[in-house]
């Protein structure tokens, strides 16, 4: 059976020259492990039908013989030094491999990418996939291929769009600028959260903003499966009358979907190990957020009612299209600066989800149509708040020179907890940021520095933070005390749109409301079909009910994610499994949070800044690494110059250092 | 756990090398299927079965895919796998406990591919041909080729491990100004003259000749007609003499296993007397000395703390200068002077070895030399490398029955100046329309052919002129009474300085001298890149002998620091950084590479080109790169001299960043200084 790799306009999408060159291949060989012939990858020569999620650098024949290749080379290495390998290199690409019982995973990546962000990356990538679809024998034996391997493209495509040349390096998290926030509303996501955690059968979860971390309370690594949705995949797409209605679908508030999922064993321990009612890991930081509260006039509490957000809801989503810089989806015209023009919203849509909206088969709730378009979309935005970071810099340097730049402090931290945060720099400019974590890595790497003794003299300044982190308790909000400067805005956004069409928007709110219009028409069909998304989850969970019991057994722990989608704020709930039979403990999650949610999202979108682009006089680069939360900072933009090429190069070698020196604690390149 | 294997394309071995883990590890896994007492396939056909999936997939993909495999690293990078294609080789090391990372993997591929050329000169770019000679069809012959290899394998990374300058991969010289002079002065005219006036040189012209204390060089004389030697063939020649006389700091503690060179003497090469069976009568009595020293391990030998009796005809030395007595280091000496009798007797004869050199103003790759290494004393080494005045005359009566050759004699000349650049193809431009008809010109295929049979017919002349009539094949060399009579003469020499120089080379430089003026700094290595050579204080690698930290846990900490931390230098140099500062725990490393004119000045800092990390590796061995990164640098610099200079120091990490920077500069300048000390 050959692989199926139709055109896909999505997946040759990705950024020419990036990091990732994106070959995915999912398990191989689920064929013959039906059929019965489990261990038969060692074959050089018949490959039956490896299962490729993704490969659009190299045609389907190499596709097929690479597959063959290594599974054969794996099988070889692992007789001889009886362990598989993990890393195959190849002149002009580097494969991640994992060895999963008969199933094969391997991970296509770019040369650039450092050898452990490509298995760290690959290890996500498992993740995700267990995470939605439990152990993959077991997936493989209960879903079709053709469904597993939608399900693979929508990760694939959701990743590679999201993550930028920093994020696979760092395998981090798409986190919202927290500089670009009202501090205020950081602490009540928290809140939202703890709320929700009093309910019965919930045990922790995170609130993204399109697609990206406003608050969560789960570990990096949880967080990262709950930030990928398998939005487009079988879970939407079963067709509106197959399964039959189930009891639930019809119980199901607005905008909610409850999806089986599976934590592996330790994840699922550590968050019972918490008691609930305190467990919101958040909760410390808002103490913290004092000093901030003065600098703004609070927001009114979330008074509007969710029709009120019909219309509200729509400006930042039209807002992140126009932010998306063209060269993460060349190959669609972009609403952005052509909003002038005219552009009709349905021509923006059909632009931006090619297939998927244009099925009938499909139907999607308004709640998955709007986060649909925002896991599509919203990851280029997360681009956004980063690339706007460019300014805090600048704010900050009365800062640095009143000694507010942290910390070296002497930490090697011992094996136990790895709390380090990278920092890295590249210019002469000194333009350190604050960070609450102590021990902070510096790292400079400039072309047109000075000697390098004044440039380390000035980092000399660095001194120590008093603010331990003591526990990840306050990491949600490392930042908010020493960023006065939050919410000026920027002098002057250059919007990615200049780029594109040469056309000036001199603000970039004129482009914004134009695609309000858009925006609204596309939600609003969205909001009929609202019944029938819901009996979709129905079907697709029940189907794989009965694998689920087996996953326990296979170290998968069967739970429930909670999902509640208010245009573009989405909470996301791990629950026990009961949640999903018990209705008066959805209805009660469902209220507890519903008018906060709504509140959040109308003041998040008010509050962040409405245009991204990078500053055209970047004076330096630098990215800052927080280790413990896997979240990232930095003024690097979409596309990278040659200039950032070089430093993304020696923020490879460096992070690929400090990943595997525990006591390395300051590093200098030049 | 460590393994080297070099194989063609369809998996045919013509070389390996296992350390004793890995061997041992491959008969546990062949051994469980075969039935007791049936004899285990040969190792090389174990590793064969074992790693034809892996080579064959690899040309496989190449063909298929035109990219192939350059590394493989299991879990937690328990086992590492390095590929490397050379021509129509594959070269694969593989290493399963830890020792060695990628980089060190990839240097040893590309040192053992140089030590096939030092070996078989431009034989090696014709693959059937050096196939012929890597595996010959007679099988003790390709044991004993194999050997050969496999005990210079063994010497590299027993080097590498342990000599900072085998890390650095620069030669490190004795200081001692005034010694040095004289013996300068005594290869000149005693060695050097002395051979290239005697009427027995049988056509030989002594180029070159250099003593040799362990590792360390201690003077060299070039003949006034030779051109310069390379620093990557000098580090070779020494790899040579001390795979050939392995002084007691690199062999002696050697892992506990059985030395794996020993059972070769004994299995078909007949056992001479260890040391140099020529040489004179006190040179024998001497080495007596040794070899029952040898077989009572736990004792070692001790010199007379001062020239006894064997000391009769050093008056010339005595005139110029006394040998220093310093007492301290004399009875330091006692325990470091332990030394090994050489293995293996079989390979004491002249060697023919290919260098490069120039020939009127042209760079000639792998031209052949002749090395002759002549013991003086256990440690000290003279080599002398001579050159056959005109080469391959004696082969012209065979060539000139070759039908194609009067065409290729003169071509010869011009394939092998202008090998290496554009000109290759107006060679072959030339070939073919001399070559073939003048009318119409040969398909492409058909000139491709053509090409290769003319390289193959250029190497099998090469091959006939310099390898088969090698000196080691019976070939002409130095009568043997001439080297005696050199040998004997720098014996004389040197005899009352032999101690001191034994005791010279463990304490060459001293941390000492420098912590006064530096505070702080814990080590450095300083290397001048344009001539190759290296200065650092010593670090003990013997569990016996101690240096300045002790031999204890400190010594042994600060050594696997350095050698780290020239691997981290390495790998950054390799992607384009020229300076790197780096904390970790108690210690901070800094390391410099930058630029200067023949005054000394700083130059301005260029940006060094970024290379992959399959390309061959940052080092001199194995493709000298700093002779590469010189070049280019200096076609900026056209008008002068240029300069390129190393220095790794390590710190403690209380010193502040600037007083770092500060004492590195300071320090590089006094080292400068230091190294302006004549050489030749």
């Amino acid at each position: 059976m050959k692989p199926r790799l139709g055109p896909r306009p999505s997946e040759t999408r990705q950024q020419p020259g990036s990091g990732l060159s994106a070959a995915v291949c999912g398990p191989l060989w689920p064929q013959p492990l039906l059929e019965g012939m489990p261990h038969e990858f060692d074959s050089f020569s018949s490959s039956p039908a490896p299962d490729f999620a993704a490969f659009p650098q190299t045609l389907l024949d190499q596709q097929e013989l690479l597959c063959g290749q290594i599974a054969g080379v794996v099988r070889c290495i692992s007789d001889i030094s009886a362990s598989a390998p993990a890393l195959v290199r190849l002149r002009k690409l580097k494969f991640a491999v994992k060895v999963d019982g008969e199933f094969l995973w391997v991970l296509g990546c770019a040369v650039e990418l450092p050898d452990i962000s490509c298995k760290q990356f690959l290890d996500q990538l498992i993740g995700v996939f267990n995470f939605y679809n439990g152990p993959v024998s077991l997936a493989y034996k209960n879903c079709s291929q053709e469904d597993l391997r939608a399900e693979w493209d929508t990760f694939i495509e959701q990743i590679l769009k999201n993550t930028g040349d920093l994020h696979k390096i760092f395998s981090s998290l798409w986190n919202l600028d927290r500089t670009q926030v009202e501090p205020l509303l950081l602490l009540k996501a928290a809140l939202i959260l703890q709320t929700c955690q009093r309910s019965p059968h919930v045990l922790a979860g995170c609130i993204l903003y399109k697609g990206l971390i406003v608050s969560t309370q789960l570990p990096p690594s949880l967080t990262a499966k709950v930030l990928i949705h398998p939005a487009a995949s079988r879970h939407q797409r079963r067709p509106a009358g197959g399964g039959g209605p189930q009891e639930r679908g019809a119980a199901l508030p607005p905008n909610v979907r409850i999806m089986p999922v599976f934590l592996t064993e330790e994840e699922a321990t550590s968050l019972r190990e918490f008691p609930r009612e305190q467990a919101a890991s958040p909760a410390a930081a808002p103490a913290r957020l004092q000093q901030c509260s003065a600098q703004q006039p609070p927001h009114p509490q979330s008074t509007s009612a969710p029709t009120d957000n019909a219309t509200g809801h729509v400006e930042p989503t039209a807002w992140m299209l126009a932010a998306t810089p063209e060269s993460a989806c060349p190959d669609v015209a972009w609403p952005d600066g052509k909003g002038e023009n005219g552009h009709l919203p349905g021509c923006d849509l059909e632009n931006i989800k090619p297939a998927k909206l244009h099925s009938p088969a499909r139907d999607e709730g308004p709640g998955l149509g709007s986060s649909l378009v925002k896991e599509l979309h919203l990851p280029w935005g997360e681009e956004e708040p980063d690339l706007s970071a460019i300014h805090i810099p600048e704010a900050q340097e009365t800062e640095t020179s009143s000694g507010y730049f942290a910390l070296p402090s002497t930490g090697a931290p011992d094996g136990g907890g790895p709390c380090f945060e990278e920092f890295v720099r590249d210019s002469g400019d000194p333009a350190p940021e604050s960070r609450d974590a102590p021990p902070v890595v510096m790292a400079i790497s400039s072309v047109l520095s000075p000697s390098t003794p004044e440039m380390l003299s000035q980092n000399g300044a660095l001194e120590q933070h008093d603010d331990l982190p003591g526990d990840s308790s306050q990491a949600p909000f490392p930042r908010e005390d020493h960023l006065p400067g939050r919410t000026s805005r920027p002098r002057s956004w250059p919007c990615s749109d200049l780029r594109q069409s040469g056309t000036a928007l001199p603000e970039g709110e004129q482009g914004v409301e134009r695609s309000v219009g858009a925006h609204d028409s596309c939600s609003a069909p969205g909001g009929s079909a609202l019944p029938e998304s819901q009996d979709d989850n129905g079907p697709s969970a029940d189907r794989r009910d009965p694998g689920s019991a087996p996953a326990s057994c296979m170290g998968l722990v069967p739970t429930n994610l909670y999902t509640h989608s208010v245009n573009g704020l989405v909470l996301s709930l791990l629950a026990e499994e009961p949640l999903r039979g018990d209705d008066a403990a959805i209805e009660e999650v469902y209220h507890s949070s519903l008018a906060s949610l709504n509140g959040l999202e109308v003041h998040l979108k008010e509050t962040l800044p409405k245009d991204a682009a990078a500053s055209p006089s970047r004076t330096y680069n630098f990215t800052h690494y927080d280790r413990i939360q896997n979240v990232l900072t930095a003024n690097l933009p979409q596309t990278a110059t040659p200039q950032d090429r070089r430093f993304l190069r020696a923020v490879s070698l460096m992070h690929s250092d400090f990943a595997q020196l525990p006591a390395l604690y300051e590093m200098t390149v030049r | 756990m460590k393994c080297v294997l070099v194989a063609t394309e369809g998996a045919e071995v013509l070389f390996y090398w296992t350390d004793e883990a890995f061997a041992e590890s491959l008969r546990l896994k062949f051994g469980r299927s075969e039935n007791e007492g049936e004899e285990l396939p040969a190792l090389e056909d174990q590793l064969s079965t074992l790693l034809a999936p892996v080579i064959i997939s690899s040309v496989t993909m190449l063909e298929k895919l035109s990219d192939t495999y350059t590394c493989f690293s299991t879990e937690n990078g328990d086992y590492l796998y390095v590929l490397h294609l050379f021509g129509e080789c594959l070269f694969v090391a593989i290493n399963g406990d830890h020792t060695e990372d990628e980089g060190d993997l990839r240097q040893k591929l590309c040192v053992l591919k140089y030590l096939f050329e030092v070996h078989f000169g431009l034989v090696t770019v014709d693959g059937q041909l050096v196939r012929k000679e890597l595996r010959p069809p007679d099988r003790e012959r390709r044991v004993q080729v194999w050997e050969h290899f496999q005990s210079l394998l063994r010497t590299y990374g027993r080097l590498r491990e342990r000599e900072q300058c085998f890390a650095v991969e620069a030669v490190e010289r004795l200081i001692h100004p005034q010694l040095c002079e004289l013996c300068i002065e005594a290869l000149e005219r005693h060695v050097i003259q002395a051979v290239n006036s005697s009427p027995e040189r049988a056509g030989e012209e002594a180029l070159h000749a250099f003593l040799l204390v362990h590792s360390k060089l201690l003077a060299f004389y070039s003949s006034h007609s030779a051109s310069s030697l390379r620093p990557a063939d000098l580090l070779a020649l020494i790899l040579l003499v001390q795979d050939r006389y392995p002084s007691e700091s690199t062999a002696e503690d050697d892992d506990p296993q059985p030395s794996p060179r020993k059972p070769r003497s004994s299995e078909s090469i007949p056992v001479q007397q260890a040391w140099s069976p020529a040489s004179t009568a006190r040179a024998r009595r001497s080495s007596a000395t040794e070899t029952d020293s040898f077989s009572l391990p736990e004792e070692y030998f001790t010199p007379a703390p001062s020239p006894g009796e064997q000391s009769s005809g050093s008056t010339v030395w005595l005139d110029e200068g006394t040998p220093p007595t310093d007492a301290p280091q004399v009875q330091i000496a006692e325990d470091t002077l332990q030394t090994l009798v050489p293995h293996s007797p079989v390979a004491s004869g002249p060697r023919r070895i290919f260098l490069d050199a120039s020939v009127k103003e042209s760079h000639c790759p792998m031209v052949p030399h002749t090395a002759y290494c002549l013991p003086l004393w256990p440690g000290i080494n003279m080599v002398l490398l001579t050159k056959k005045l005109k080469e391959g005359q004696e082969a012209g009566t065979t060539l000139r029955s070759h039908p194609l050759m009067g065409d290729l004699r003169q071509r010869m000349d011009k394939f092998v100046k202008n090998r290496g650049g554009q000109e290759i193809q107006s060679t072959w431009l030339e070939f073919k329309s001399k070559a073939f008809s003048r009318s119409e010109p040969g398909s492409s295929w058909e000139l491709l052919q053509a090409c290769g049979k003319v390289k193959r017919q250029l190497c099998a002349i090469y091959c006939l002129s310099f390898l088969t009539t090698a000196p080691g094949r019976g070939g002409p060399h130095l009568p043997q009474q001439l080297q005696d009579k050199v040998q004997s003469i720098m014996q004389e020499k040197l005899t009352d300085w032999k101690d001191f120089l034994l005791v010279k080379s463990r304490r060459n430089v001293t941390m000492v001298s420098y912590l006064e003026d530096f505070p702080g700094l814990v080590h450095f290595i300083y290397v001048d890149r344009t001539t190759g050579q290296m200065v650092a204080p010593s670090l003990s690698s013997s569990k016996r002998i101690s240096s300045e930290l002790g031999r204890g846990p400190l010594a042994t900490f600060i050594r696997t620091k350095v050698w780290s931390l020239i691997r981290l230098a390495r790998r950054y140099l390799q992607k384009g950084y020229t300076t790197l500062l780096f904390r970790e725990g108690d210690f901070c490393f800094s390391y410099f590479l930058w630029f200067e004119n023949e005054m000394g000045y700083k130059l301005q800092i260029i940006e060094v080109p970024v290379l992959s990390d399959d390309s061959t590796c940052i080092g001199v061995l194995g493709g000298d790169y700093y002779r590469k990164l010189l070049r280019y640098y200096s076609k900026s610099h056209p008008a002068e001299a240029v300069k390129c200079h190393e220095l790794l120091a390590l710190h403690l990490s209380v010193i502040p960043t600037d007083v770092l920077v500060q004492q590195a500069g300071e320090l590089a300048r006094r080292l400068w200084e230091t190294s302006r000390l004549p050489l030749l």
